[in-house]
Formats: structure tokens, C-alpha cells, sequence
């Protein structure tokens, strides 16, 4: 094959090193072509950097897709073919390097999928109403989890069942107040809230008054805890305990019961004999590390979400974000954080005590009585709308709990809620008065969730006229949308709701949120799965 | 206390940070720098991702008194070669020292291809709403190009011939904005 330049099939060809598809006999002689033809070689060169900048440079569309929204009209028939299309459309990450740089800083692989499918599954399936938990993870330093578990989040509620650290550090509470800090490589077998089995592995325990009696076995020891702080390493054959604290019960194989004292530590071979020496405080140096290193981890991530926040605040189609960190022009309001858009400059805060956030550093605002409220006033009108938060809820005392709602019953406005069955809901209002359409989940949040910081999110597709739900970055759920665009926010409030001209007041039209907010982000565009999954890296509590 | 080399210590952290912000400055030049080599944008974020991690591990030899850039994009040229050795296509067009001579002749090139790529933006923003959104679907959004004709009702092939053509519109229209200023 010979090419000639300038030619169509040049332009072809070059068009095809583009998209991928070029074959081996093409770029073959492409190559020979530029090697020999210095004209085309230019060409050549200026095509790709065109195309790479395309590639490259968000803000060439970003911009644009802003300018566009207002005049574009949705494509109806399109848009309901697109609402049948499965979740997770073959949709390639814009975003996908900076998540997966952040990933690696992180020292984890991020796009753990599978593991992350696995956690979601469980917690959705579970009953609402009940728990088999025993225990809850409450913190962890660079822990990483043994595969044939489902990675546990910290805040999380742990049921019965095998926990495997491969390696870190984390620490476990059981029900009953006694606190496990592990070592990994370790596996504990959570069996209720007053027993454990740690097969291998190196634990601290600390079992405060309530907990008394609580029971640790290793494969050679049992030890009966009798109010105390006490040390268990367990490995190949061998396991020692180790007492600083109080005093515990001893079983061994064969021996007798017997008692062991503050300072004392016994140490048991295979089937051999326990043996009596002196507890070692250094044997366990790191998990009382422990407090000191977790600290660390914390102040880590909270730093590194503030890192890309620097970022995120770059995206044009961003309305507001409020990180209930960057102080407003008084102490009852809140900066938009968000930098190209300064239409909406403050939000303001009615109520409302200042509480710790998903770090001890980071500030929140809990919503308790039913005058607490954060307003805002978001002109415009959108084509789409993507709404993300990270919500602590402490009940669901309310039918409508609100976290982001409109005021009134304006056409085009938008509710978002969550419902006392633990349903993540929005109501979107259509163009005609009184008409509107609920897009209910199914029941997501269950009393194991509550206390816990979660990420929720939720868009609204005016192009393909959709709705999907997100909990902590993954969809739970779809919705062909009857109204098209434009959508409006107008004044709005979280964490409560304005009924303004509505019926008479009624137990329904009481909607504050019982729970605490530490973000909020609202975007004039529909944010992708991967996205929404990177908003929750960006800003998921532990690592 | 010992502390354990495989936890996080603060420096380390310290250096992640360090690390992340010089990165990502420069992230896009360095996919960019791959992207002459291997234009497909996929295959070229592959090889930056690679190159994130070689930049990582090696992070330690990295000298702060020297930009980062050009360090950076060494270990990018080198990922992109060992990337190009496994695919024999690829290796087509980039033999005998054709990939060396394209990287050394953009750079020279770089302020005659600045000053037209500056009108991009400008251009794009005349191409009718159905281009655009094509581009937009392509480019920004990543849409597959399976979705992007189902979109538009076009074959794919008809997709990938309107992408080439929208591309054709926007050389034009940055070439013709940049005469009168040649002139």
C-alpha cells in the first residue's frame, strides 16, 4: 500500500489513527509516508495535537455545554430509549486519571468494584428493622482487608461472622463496650458482643466495667476477661496474653484454671505447658500506637479531600458547594466554594449547632429542631441537575426527611428527601401546576446506617430523561422521568423545607432532618456514574 | 515507640502530596507528550496511568531542583515504547525512528501549533449544535462510540466519518483565524 499526500485517503487514515482503528498494513505505510514527506508529517502532527486537545481540555466543553443547556431542546424519543438503557453505561471516565492518581496516593486500588458491589449488596438486602450486628468498626490506620471478606466501612455495624486484616490497623467495638485494636496480618472471628476467636494475629483489648466477662479463644488459650486491658498474639502453634491492666482467666488445654495479674504473661508452645513471664509492652508497641496513628490517617484524609476540592471547584457546570468549612462574610453563613460560579455567593444558616464533621478537624451542622435550615437562593434554569451530600442521619423521625428541597410547589422545582422507611426520594415538579412525579428508591437505609456518615447523591437527566439514585457511589436505583427540562431550584433550603403558600400545615409538611450535613454539592449537569463514585472517594471518611 | 515501615508516616504522606500536586500540574502534558505517539485517547490515558505509577515509585530519585515535567515525560516516553513494543500495529507506525522524530518535531512546531489550537475554543463554539454535541458525546463525555450513534441514528461508521469531518470544520476555522495575524 503507497499513500500520497495530500489525499482523502490520508485524511482517512489519519482519522483512524485517531479512533483506534487503523490497520497494521495503514499505519505501515503511514509511516513511510511521514518519515519520507516532511509536509505531511506537519499535517500530520497538527491534526493530532488537535485532536489531543480536544481530548484533553475539559474546559472547551464545559464552558460551552453551560452556554448550550439554555437553548438546547430535549430530544424526547431519544431520551426515553435512553432510560431503558442498562445502568452503568460503556461510559470511559473523564475523570479516571485523577482518580486513578488519588487512588494510588491512597496506597489502595481504588476501583475496588467488585468488593464495593459486595458491601452494597449486603447492606441493601438487609432488613431494615433488625440487626445481627455485634460489633462496629470504628477506626483503621492503612488497613487493608483479606479478599474473601467484604471490606468493611468504618461507622459500619459488623455482624457475626470473620474479619481478616491483611494488613494495618483497625479497631472493633463490640456491642457490649469492649474494644479490640488489631494488628494485621490477624483474623478475628466475631462470635457475639462478649466473644471473639483470634485463630492468628496480634490484638490489644480493652473491656471497660459492662463488658466484664467478655471471652477471647485462640487455638490455645481462653481467655475470660475480668475487667481489664490485656494483650492476645496469636501465632504458628504459639499465643500469648499479656496483661497491663486488671486481671484475667486462663484455660489451656489440659491445665487447670488459673488467674493472671497486672503485669504477668503467659505464653503457650503447641501443647505444651503454659508458661509464666513478664508482660511485654513493646510486643504490642504499635496497637498502642494505635490513637496517635489514626490520628495521622485522619488529618491525611481530610487533607486530601480538601486537595480535591481545589480541583473539583474548577468545574464550571459546579452552581455551589458548601464545605461548611470556608467561612461567609458573618458567622451565620456559609462561602459557595464553588469558583466559576458566583451567582450564588453565601448560604445562611437559621438554627442549627456546630458539630464535628466525618473528621475531627472538619466542621458540620447539626439539624435537630424544626427550625434549623441552611437557605440559599439558586437562579437559573438547568437542563440537568446533579445533587450530592454527605449526610450523618440520626433518625428518621419524620415521613420526609429533607435534604435539599425547594420551597413551595413550584413547576420545575425539585424535593429531595429521604422517607422514615429509609426510601431515598425526589419529587419533581412538571410545568403544569399540581403535576409532579416521585422517584422513589428502595429501602436503603436501614437503623445499621444511621449514626454513620453517608454519601448520597442523586441525578436528574433532562436529556435522557432520568433519574438514578446513589448511596456511597453506587446507583441503587433508575427512573424514566416524565418532565423534561428546564429545572429551577429558586430558594431552597437543607435540611428543612419552606411549604410558603401550601395547604394548611400538616404532620407531612414538617420535614426537617434529624442528622448532621458536612457537604453539599449541586451541579447544573448530570454528573456520570464514575463521577459519582469519585465525588465519594474524594470524600469517604476512612481510607 | 518502633514505628512499622509498612504504615504511613508522615513524611510519606507529606510526599504523596507533593507528588499529587506536581502530577496532576502537569497531567495533561504529559498525555499530550504520549498522545503524538499514540493517538488514541484510551490507549494514550493507559499509558499515563502507567506512567503515574512508574513516577510514583521512583518518586523518591526525583530531584526538586529540576522541573518536573520533562522528568516526568522520560518515564512517559519510556512506558509509551514498552506499551507500542507489545502491539505490532502500533509498532507499524512508529518504526524506525519515526516516534522520536514526531516528538522532536512537535516541539519545534509548538509555538506555530499554540498560536493556531488558541482559536479552538472559539471554533468549536460555531459548529452547529448536532456537531457539537457529537464532539462533546466523543470527547468529553468519553461516550462509546456504540452509544454515540445510537444517539444521533447514524451507523457507527457514519459516526466515526462525521467525527473525522467536524475535526476537518475545526482545522479550517482555526487556520483561517490565525492568517490575518500571520499576514
Amino acid at each position: 500500500m503507497r499513500l500520497s499526500f495530500p489525499s482523502p485517503e490520508f485524511d482517512d487514515l489519519v482519522a483512524g489513527v485517531c479512533h483506534g482503528s487503523a490497520t497494521e498494513a495503514e499505519m505501515r505505510a503511514l509511516n513511510e509516508l511521514l518519515r519520507s514527506n516532511p509536509k505531511a508529517r506537519d499535517e500530520y502532527l497538527l491534526r493530532i495535537e488537535l485532536h489531543t486537545r480536544l481530548a484533553s481540555e475539559s474546559d472547551l466543553f464545559s464552558q460551552l455545554a453551560e452556554a448550550a443547556a439554555i437553548c438546547r431542546l430535549p430530544d424526547s424519543n431519544a431520551g426515553i430509549q435512553q432510560s431503558i438503557f442498562p445502568l452503568n453505561p460503556p461510559v470511559r471516565a473523564r475523570r479516571r486519571r485523577l482518580a486513578q492518581v488519588l487512588a494510588l496516593a491512597a496506597c489502595l486500588t481504588l476501583i475496588a468494584g467488585g468488593a464495593w458491589a459486595l458491601w452494597f449488596k449486603g447492606s441493601a438486602t438487609r432488613n431494615g428493622a433488625t440487626s445481627t450486628a455485634v460489633a462496629m468498626l470504628t477506626r483503621t490506620v492503612d488497613a487493608q482487608w483479606g479478599q474473601s471478606t467484604e471490606p468493611p466501612r468504618v461507622g459500619g455495624a459488623l455482624e457475626r461472622g470473620t474479619l481478616r486484616l491483611k494488613s494495618g490497623l483497625a479497631q472493633v467495638v463490640f456491642y457490649s463496650g469492649a474494644r479490640a485494636v488489631i494488628e494485621g496480618p490477624a483474623e478475628l472471628q466475631l462470635v457475639s458482643p462478649v466473644e471473639a476467636v483470634c485463630p492468628h494475629g496480634r490484638l490489644l483489648l480493652e473491656v471497660p466495667p459492662p463488658a466484664r466477662g467478655f471471652r477471647l479463644r485462640t487455638p490455645q488459650l481462653n481467655v475470660v476477661d475480668l475487667g481489664t486491658s490485656f494483650g492476645i498474639s496469636a501465632t504458628g502453634g504459639q499465643s500469648e496474653v499479656h496483661v497491663f491492666k486488671g486481671k484475667v482467666e486462663l484455660v489451656s488445654g489440659t491445665a487447670a484454671k488459673r488467674s493472671l495479674d497486672e503485669g504477668q504473661a503467659v505464653v503457650v508452645q503447641g501443647r505444651g505447658q503454659p508458661r509464666l513471664t513478664a508482660a511485654s509492652a513493646e510486643t504490642f508497641a504499635s496497637l498502642f500506637e494505635f490513637q496517635q496513628r489514626s490520628l495521622a490517617s485522619e488529618a491525611f484524609r481530610y487533607e486530601q479531600w480538601q486537595f480535591a476540592n481545589a480541583k473539583l471547584n474548577q468545574d464550571p457546570s459546579l452552581l455551589v458547594h458548601l464545605d461548611f468549612e470556608s467561612p461567609g462574610g458573618t458567622e451565620w453563613t456559609l462561602r459557595n466554594a464553588a469558583e466559576r460560579n458566583r451567582s450564588v455567593r453565601e448560604a445562611i444558616i437559621v438554627g442549627c449547632a456546630r458539630v464535628e464533621g466525618r473528621w475531627r478537624e472538619k466542621a458540620a451542622l447539626e439539624f435537630q429542631s424544626v427550625n434549623d435550615r441552611v437557605r440559599l437562593a439558586i437562579p437559573g434554569e438547568f437542563q440537568a441537575l446533579t445533587l450530592s451530600a454527605w449526610v450523618c442521619v440520626k433518625g428518621l423521625d419524620r415521613q420526609f426527611n429533607s435534604l435539599f428541597m425547594s420551597d413551595g410547589f413550584d413547576p420545575g422545582t425539585v424535593h429531595w428527601l429521604v422517607r422514615n422507611d429509609g426510601v431515598l426520594g425526589i419529587t419533581v415538579f412538571g410545568p403544569d401546576p399540581g403535576k409532579f412525579q416521585i422517584l422513589a428508591s428502595p429501602s436503603v437505609l436501614s437503623l445499621d446506617t444511621l449514626g454513620m456518615w453517608q454519601h448520597l447523591a442523586v441525578v436528574l437527566d433532562g436529556k435522557a430523561r432520568r433519574v438514578i439514585h446513589y448511596l456511597n457511589g453506587f446507583p441503587v436505583s433508575q427512573h424514566p422521568l416524565k418532565f423534561g427540562p428546564p429545572f429551577r431550584v429558586g430558594s431552597a433550603e437543607l435540611g428543612n423545607w419552606n411549604a410558603r403558600n401550601g395547604p394548611n400545615p400538616a404532620p407531612a409538611l414538617i420535614r426537617n432532618l434529624s442528622g448532621a450535613l458536612d457537604e453539599f454539592e449541586l451541579f447544573s449537569r448530570a454528573l456520570t456514574d464514575a463521577e459519582i463514585r469519585e465525588l465519594y472517594a474524594k470524600g469517604k471518611p476512612g481510607l | 515507640m518502633p514505628s512499622d515501615p509498612k504504615h504511613l508516616s508522615g513524611d510519606q504522606a507529606a510526599a504523596q502530596q507533593r507528588f499529587l500536586s506536581l502530577f496532576l500540574r502537569c497531567e495533561r502534558e504529559i498525555f499530550r507528550y504520549v498522545a503524538v505517539l499514540v493517538p488514541n485517547v484510551t490507549d494514550a490515558e493507559d499509558i499515563v496511568q502507567q506512567t503515574a505509577i512508574a513516577l510514583w515509585e521512583k518518586f523518591d530519585a526525583y530531584d526538586p531542583g529540576q522541573p518536573f515535567a520533562p522528568w516526568a515525560c522520560r518515564f512517559a516516553l519510556n512506558k509509551a515504547r514498552q506499551w507500542i513494543e507489545r502491539r505490532q500495529r502500533w509498532q507499524a507506525l512508529l518504526d524506525q525512528g519515526l516516534a522520536e522524530e514526531l516528538a522532536q518535531r512537535r516541539q519545534e512546531l509548538q509555538p506555530e501549533l499554540e498560536l493556531r489550537l488558541r482559536h479552538l475554543a472559539g471554533c468549536l463554539g460555531k459548529l452547529p449544535e448536532g456537531q457539537r454535541s457529537l464532539v462533546e458525546g466523543y470527547y468529553y463525555e468519553r461516550a462509546g462510540i456504540e452509544t454515540l450513534a445510537q444517539r444521533s441514528g447514524r451507523s457507527e461508521a457514519a459516526t466515526y466519518k462525521m467525527l473525522q469531518r467536524i475535526r476537518h470544520a475545526l482545522q479550517v476555522c482555526v487556520e483561517d483565524r490565525t492568517k490575518p495575524e500571520v499576514a
